[in-house]
């Protein structure tokens, strides 16, 4: 890697945390009911979008952080413990909304995927 | 977000941090090592793997979590631009994304209703209490954007937080196994729903499965992010009315 290559990748990774923080500005500026991740996400597609293409220093940075996706939940995952002793009354119901919805939701989506695909004639078997 | 980052940083304790942070790190790879020992199988899933021994860790030394976050907020921080770069394969894969729009915009609608709803009416049929039903109720979203709509409908956004990665660990354990259970062999469909209803840990896995599936789990995961922000909020609304 080039000191050129390393200074775009610095450069692509302040992007993703611009358009981040921008997000959270926006949503606190308009009083927005939507995290500001989620307007980040929108406004790096316009920019996206509208430049026409990705540039690979980008698309190289997005696609490292998204295969290192798993660390970033560790800490959050290590809060689990933190949170065990505070919400100990409730600890039946918690899992079993956590277990139950969470297999209800897997269910619910890939059939309701796997159903619409078939009556549009858009499953992959049907492709030509 | 916005009550963690540098500013409630104290730096009489940053050394501590900084060892808590490599350790996660350490504790990362390692997980990582032992999923590829493992050969692909869902239960060696790397947040629930490496995040055991470092809980193990701060209960024998007692090292509250609060310390062990003077670390573990940069990760949690990073995880923001991280779910912004999901615009990079849902702009890249637009095309094949475009193809399957309406079995998307289905399992989306679906699929997110259900997660919320399922997740909420279990919680207040076993009697569940308020706030805690109010965190439960994102936890199908990734979580930046969870801990987020959980500080709107005035949930507990680090309660979230931690609902949250139960979810995707139940997800990525339980996806394959369920989507054979019912018959669902498209990996269109599959990583969908992953992504739907178990976010990035689900995506994470899809990723494992197949390109195709990953994508897909992407795409859901950011649609999910975007569709539960816009309803949730107001769902709760016209209920609290």
């Amino acid at each position: 890697m080039t000191a050129r290559d390393a200074f775009l990748y610095a450069l692509s990774f302040l992007l993703l945390v611009a358009c981040n923080l921008a997000g959270g500005l926006i949503a606190t500026a308009l009083h927005l009911p939507v995290p500001g991740t989620v307007i980040g996400i929108l406004i790096l597609l316009a920019g996206l979008a509208a430049h026409g293409r990705v540039p690979q220093p980008i698309r190289r940075m997005a696609e490292f952080l998204l295969y290192h996706l798993n660390l970033f939940y560790i800490p959050a995952g290590v809060g689990v413990m933190a949170y065990v002793a505070l919400v100990r009354q409730d600890l039946l119901p918690i899992v079993a909304a956590l277990i139950g919805g969470t297999c209800l939701a897997l269910v619910a989506g890939a059939l309701a995927f796997h159903w619409t695909a078939k009556l549009t004639g858009n499953a992959p078997d049907d492709r030509p | 977000m916005s009550d963690i980052g540098w500013k409630t940083v104290d730096w009489s304790v940053a050394g501590e941090g900084a060892l808590w942070l490599a350790l996660t790190l350490l504790a990362y790879l390692g997980a990582r090592w032992l999923q590829g020992k493992a050969k692909g199988n869902p239960l060696a899933n790397p947040v629930l793997i490496a995040a055991a021994p470092l809980i193990a860790l701060l209960v024998s030394t007692q090292t509250s979590y609060a310390d062990y976050s003077h670390g573990g907020w940069v990760l949690l921080w990073l995880l923001g631009p991280a779910t912004v770069g999901l615009a990079v394969p849902l702009y890249l894969n637009f095309t094949e994304v475009k193809s399957a729009l309406l079995p998307m915009i289905v399992a989306l609608l679906v699929g997110s209703v259900t997660a919320v709803l399922s997740a909420v009416l279990i919680g207040y049929a076993l009697g569940a209490d308020v706030e805690t039903i109010r965190s439960l109720a994102p936890k199908s979203v990734t979580t930046p954007i969870a801990m987020g709509i959980a500080k709107e409908i005035g949930g507990i956004p680090a309660l979230t937080a931690a609902f949250v990665i139960i979810t995707g660990g139940v997800g990525a354990i339980c996806g394959s196994a369920l989507f054979n259970l019912v018959g669902v062999t498209d990996r269109r469909a599959r990583g969908f729903a992953m992504g739907v209803a178990a976010h990035g840990m689900g995506t994470a896995r899809a990723f494992q499965v197949s390109l195709q599936a990953g994508t897909f789990s992407g795409v859901a995961m950011a649609l999910n992010g975007i569709a539960t922000a816009l309803f949730l909020p107001l769902l709760w609304l016209l209920f609290a009315n």
